[in-house]
């Protein structure tokens, strides 16, 4: 899957213009503040209908309009498909519009079955050093993008918890009774879910992380549920009900899988209160990839392979020392098989060293795209 | 044009109609036959006073008791509990439930402050017991809440109360439209019915 042309009016700093990317690898250079990322917000943006930077989408229209327009030419993958397909995402004031091949998309999440992307940012250093929150927030999205069924169970799941979070402010105890039933069915499914997600992952982090860090230790992941596991239903609600007096003074639920947790390990011990930046860094930049890999690996099992999503690689290599930048690259999809990467640079960076004949270069200066 | 303006600011507040369809509703009144706007007018102010709450189940009716509960015809054993009136016309509609029903007006939502005390939990129990100094036993309370959080919660709810009465508690399937075809079912009905799927 790829895009082969794109074209932005109004929006962020980026000049209104058509910016050809038909290519597997496609660098972006330029200073901080030009519209690297910009553009990359503006491709995520054609793939989720959303923005990756959590801001409101009333801030993304350039200064002195209401309004903006993002075009692409979409290659699905498919070989002998007869056409390009055709999406757009325009936004005037607060009504946004969605459509593929000129019809209207009610929901955006016909978008994300369509065509996924994998942005790989510097926020994602949080799933490695920051709150427990911010890996749930990783894993979560990862399970996502392998099943719409695990965002329909954490919908639920969160929405559950939000009422039997009432009910306890309320002391309504008939209805926590009736609340924990579902509760513990769409926390339980989270928990499965969890747990096969950490099998995929245990089988391929260590060795691709020791592939980039070359610690000579092993680093693992471990998956540390809130509520306690192998238990029948039975003894978890009464594990509830022994925790409820606690939970009415307190007014909030204290266990479950909103409280479960995501654990590094190295020796033992846990890895992220050592270890350094970069390889903190490292973390979050072998879990993205990872979650690319199972992403491919979803859809040959489907039939529909090889897919890959587009990879939006923004500053990635700067904390990376020139070694552990090869090997990393050497973990991301190789050339020919059909994945669309783009990366951002600054000038000074040694981005020649990685570019071929195939790879399209772009010079961003003040949101200008040159040859 | 302050009647005009007035018409469809009044006309926007009904549900799902914006400030453009309601131009083009006010617009086609100004000029259609004086007599259907007249009508039209007369129907909207007599809607209220004509239909009211049906005593016992809680439906809309213009006669109290409904023609549900006053119809002999219907199987008193079995009573449907759904959310809003409304639901009650769309059961009806398929032609297929002959019992009666009850209408709780609302679900259970701590987050919005709806406790039980706010439902027709009570009136449902008085029905059931009163039923007993009947010939017509209720003996079944069929749960047609909506298969959301709020709707789980309030049939969960009115299982425990339902059960100690000695009453047999059903809910509706949900799932794969029976007689459906799965080509046109969306990935997320899918997606629920395989975590859902039953043995055979």
């Amino acid at each position: 899957m790829s895009f082969r042309k794109i074209r932005v009016a109004s929006f962020r700093n980026l000049q209104d213009a058509e910016i050809p990317t038909d290519s597997e690898q496609v660098f972006l250079i330029g200073e901080n503040g030009q519209g690297k990322t910009n553009f990359l917000e503006a491709l995520y943006y054609l793939c989720y209908g959303a923005s990756f930077r959590g801001q409101m989408d009333s801030l993304i229209p350039a200064q002195g309009s209401d309004r903006f327009m993002l075009q692409a030419s979409w290659s699905n993958g498919v070989a002998g498909a007869p056409l390009d397909d055709e999406i757009a995402v325009s936004m005037k004031g607060r009504v946004k519009d969605i459509t593929l091949n000129g019809k209207s998309l009610r929901d955006r999440k016909e978008l994300v079955a369509h065509n996924p992307a994998v942005v790989f940012c510097h926020e994602d250093f949080s799933f490695a050093a920051g709150d427990p929150e911010r890996r749930r927030f990783f894993f979560d999205q990862c399970a996502g993008m392998l099943s719409l069924g695990y965002i329909d169970t954490l919908r639920n799941y969160k929405h559950v918890l939000k009422q039997r979070n009432a009910a306890l402010k309320e002391s309504a105890y008939d209805l926590i009774d009736v609340l924990d039933p579902q509760f513990v069915r769409y926390g339980i499914m989270l928990m499965e879910e969890r747990k096969q997600l950490l099998h995929k992952f245990k089988a391929v982090f260590a060795e691709s992380y020791e592939h980039v860090a070359m610690l000579g230790v092993p680093v693992t992941i471990e998956y540390a549920p809130s509520w306690p596991e192998q238990v029948s239903l039975d003894s978890l609600f009464d594990y509830l009900r022994r925790r409820r007096s606690e939970e009415v003074v307190l007014g909030t639920t204290r266990s479950g899988p909103h409280r479960d947790k995501w654990l590094f390990r190295c020796n033992g011990e846990n890895f992220t209160d050592k270890a350094s930046t970069g390889q903190l860094r490292l973390i979050s930049l072998v879990l993205r990839i990872i979650e690319v890999r199972l992403y491919e690996e979803r859809e040959r099992i489907s039939g529909e392979g090889p897919r890959w999503p587009v990879l939006l690689l923004d500053d990635v290599l700067l904390e990376l020392d020139l070694g552990r930048r090869r090997r990393l690259l050497e973990l991301l999809p190789a050339k020919g098989q059909g994945a669309q990467s783009f990366f951002t640079f600054l000038p000074e960076e040694p981005w020649q060293d990685y570019v071929d004949r195939s790879t399209l270069v772009y010079k961003v200066n003040d949101g200008r795209f040159e040859d | 044009m302050k009647a005009l303006e007035d018409l469809v600011a009044l006309l926007t507040r009904l549900p799902g109609v914006g400030r453009k369809s309601a131009l083009r509703m006010a617009y086609y009144l100004l000029k259609a036959d004086p007599r259907y706007a007249e009508s039209l007018a007369g129907h909207i102010a007599v809607l209220q006073q004509q239909i009211k709450f049906c005593s016992i189940c809680g439906s809309y009716t213009e006669t109290d008791p409904c023609d549900v509960c006053g119809n002999p015809q219907r199987n008193r054993n079995l009573v449907c509990v759904v959310e809003q009136p409304q639901d009650v016309i769309t059961i009806e509609a398929s032609k297929e439930f002959q019992g009666l029903y009850h209408v709780l007006g609302g679900l259970l939502s701590p987050l919005d402050g709806i406790g039980p005390d706010r439902l027709r939990i009570v009136s449902l129990l008085q029905r059931i017991r009163q039923s007993r100094l009947t010939g017509a036993v209720i003996e079944e309370v069929v749960i047609a809440t909506n298969p959301t959080v709020e709707g789980d919660t309030t049939a969960l709810y009115l299982k425990k109360v339902l059960e100690p009465e000695g009453i047999r508690v059903t809910r509706l399937a949900t799932g794969i439209p029976v007689g459906g075809d799965l080509e046109y079912a969306d990935r997320l009905t899918l997606a629920r019915s395989f975590r859902g799927r039953q043995p055979l």
